[in-house]
């Protein structure tokens, strides 16, 4: 395994106007809490980098409360976007309106994405009250910027609300959650969202519904929600979705089964029927754990290859797996343990060019803080190169999320002392 | 010498109760990890079980009760229970206090106060994986002797803790 890179280290911007770096950045501003980051790149090269801040909490411990009515959560979101592919930033765009309401953190990330026409979607779990229980709900909301990312509209609420309390299943958290979600958007131009939604949870079982939404108007309006999967969806796993070439949807969830067994799987929503397929697991030892395994199955797709990645549990030393399926998500075949010499390795984030895939995630190495590292793949799933350690400050760095830019590099974002971070990974 | 002997055994039961009677409706607080060690260390002699919780996990909240069912049962035997809320950080540990003395009153519970989730938990197991719920079986000596990922039944909690006695 190849050491540490020791780069040079930029200080964090001002912001008062674009900047130029070419090493890892500190992407949010001082004096915010930043951290649960996501990344896209839209048809035109630009970059998005968004972010939950949860210093409103601080403004709520000093008496400034102004999400009093909505206890369970105190975030605001950010966007910074890069007009040339992460060369520089445009100042930090606040994206919900009212205030401090987003529910959102490393395990339920709010996500954005481009599309070719260069608008912004992102998606995100918010406190609701119930409009006739009067109690906390969380639902899954949608926004848009059409100019850049200079403002966003104001936010919609994208899943249902029912008359049921569920509430006490759940123990009076929510009297039902739409959050844990995921959205992607396809080369057709739909915008798809999917959610965990806990609404028909029943008492007496660990078990969560999938629902979806699309627009096919860029986001302008949204049909009807859909319920896709009716049980058996991990209940706080977060979901992760990608589109295939020809506009199908994958999606990456955890199913829960019987006698408590958690596989990590992938399944296809037809672009054409939207016909949904069994989901398939991406194998690895069997993880049995009545619980919240909290764990993301991380994909990416080239062609017919699929690319997966999760933290599993099951394995002797539990840490992230990779898997590769040659044959659009229907198989895949497991390629072992990413990290063996880790005592412990998580979060993965996936993301491939026209050459490789690259795979990063967080580890604790020896007595060392957790770190960021990544590894390259061949298309064909084969390890190219060894293990690298990000090149970062010291201390802890965790939660990297990569995606492929236009000219086949990466970007790769991650979280370090309530800072976002950012900066290239050569993919050529 | 029997009176002595006897004596003495009211004294410690007299000891765990009082502990017992002073830990419940403690309010959760949140922590740093020198204070949690510190929280531990004065715990020696007892078979600690730990269990890592959050307010959005579902499983979590099934198996307090059993757990608290459990640790009462056993706690003349020198078994206390204590949580940790690996939700993240709000002002006094506010959003974890609130459920807490909702629905679990008696679970002596504490809060991370930093922005890492694995703040506390990494004090008893540097190599833990998120998981919740996690329960840790900690012997008289300090040392953990099982890790138990996912919710279990009031029984299984029961049979793994007397192994630990």
């Amino acid at each position: 395994m190849r050491t540490a890179i020791t780069m040079p280290f930029v200080v964090a911007l001002s912001f008062v106007t674009s900047a130029i770096f070419a090493q890892p950045v500190a992407i949010s501003p001082e004096g915010q809490k930043a951290g649960a980051p996501d990344v896209a790149i839209n048809a035109n090269g630009q970059l998005a980098i968004l972010w939950v801040d949860r210093s409103p909490q601080d403004n709520a411990s000093a008496g400034h409360d102004h999400n009093h009515d909505r206890h369970l959560s105190t975030a605001d979101l950010y966007v910074a976007i890069s007009p040339d592919g992460g060369k520089t930033f445009n100042a930090p765009v606040k994206v919900n309106s009212a205030e401090g309401v987003v529910w959102g953190q490393q395990l339920s990330r709010p996500r954005i994405v481009g599309t070719s026409n260069g608008t912004w979607h992102v998606s995100y779990a918010a406190n609701d009250i119930h409009p006739t229980l009067k109690k906390t709900l969380l639902t899954t909301h949608y926004t848009r910027s059409v100019d850049g990312g200079a403002s966003f509209e104001k936010p919609q609420r994208l899943s249902g609300i029912t008359g049921q309390d569920m509430s006490e299943v759940i123990h009076g958290g929510f009297a039902s959650a739409a959050a844990f979600g995921t959205m992607t958007a396809a080369p057709d131009g739909g915008v798809h969202v999917y959610w965990v939604d806990t609404r028909h949870m029943n008492p007496d079982s660990d078990s969560a519904a999938l629902y979806g939404i699309s627009s096919r108007d860029d986001g302008k309006t949204f049909t009807s929600e859909k319920q896709l999967i009716d049980t058996g969806v991990c209940p706080c796993c977060q979901l992760t979705a990608i589109t295939t070439e020809n506009s199908d949807v994958l999606i990456g969830s955890r199913r829960v089964e019987k006698d408590s067994f958690r596989p990590a799987t992938v399944m296809k929503l037809s672009n054409i029927s939207g016909a949904a397929s069994e989901r398939r697991s991406i194998g690895g030892a069997p993880w049995q754990i009545g619980g919240c395994p909290l764990k993301p199955t991380v994909i990416a797709t080239h062609g017919q290859k699929v690319f997966a990645a999760v933290h599993n549990g099951g394995e002797t030393t539990p840490g992230v797996i990779f898997s590769v399926s040659n044959d659009a998500g229907n198989s895949f075949e497991f390629r072992g343990i990413v990290h063996t010499a880790a005592a412990v390795s998580d979060a993965p984030s996936v993301a491939v060019n026209d050459e490789k895939v690259l795979l990063a995630w967080h580890a604790k190495v020896g007595n060392a803080p957790r770190r960021v590292f990544y590894r390259f793949y061949s298309l064909s799933g084969k390890p190219i190169g060894d293990i690298t350690e990000l090149g970062s400050a010291a201390g802890v760095s965790q939660y990297p999320i990569v995606t492929v830019k236009k000219d086949g590099d990466f970007q790769i974002v991650w979280q370090q002392a309530d800072k976002v971070w950012t900066t290239e990974i050569a993919g050529k | 010498m029997r009176h002595t002997r006897i004596a003495y055994l009211l004294l410690v039961a007299l000891a765990i109760v009082s502990a017992s009677i002073t830990h419940a409706n403690e309010r959760a607080r949140p922590i740093s990890a020198t204070e949690f060690r510190a929280i531990l260390d004065k715990e020696r002699g007892k078979v600690i079980v730990l269990n890592l919780w959050a307010t959005w996990c579902v499983p979590c909240l099934r198996e307090v009760p059993d757990l608290i069912t459990v640790a009462n049962e056993l706690q003349g035997a020198g078994v206390t229970l204590i949580g940790v809320a690996v939700d993240d950080p709000s002002p006094g540990a506010a959003q974890v206090e609130s459920f807490r003395k909702k629905y679990f009153p008696s679970f002596r519970t504490f809060a991370r106060q930093g922005s890492e989730i694995d703040e506390l938990a990494s004090v008893i197991d540097p190599a833990w994986n998120e998981v919740v719920p996690t329960t840790y079986i900690i012997d008289r000596q300090g040392k953990v002797t099982k890790r138990i990922q996912g919710k279990r039944s009031a029984e299984e909690f029961r049979a793994l803790i007397k192994k630990s006695l």
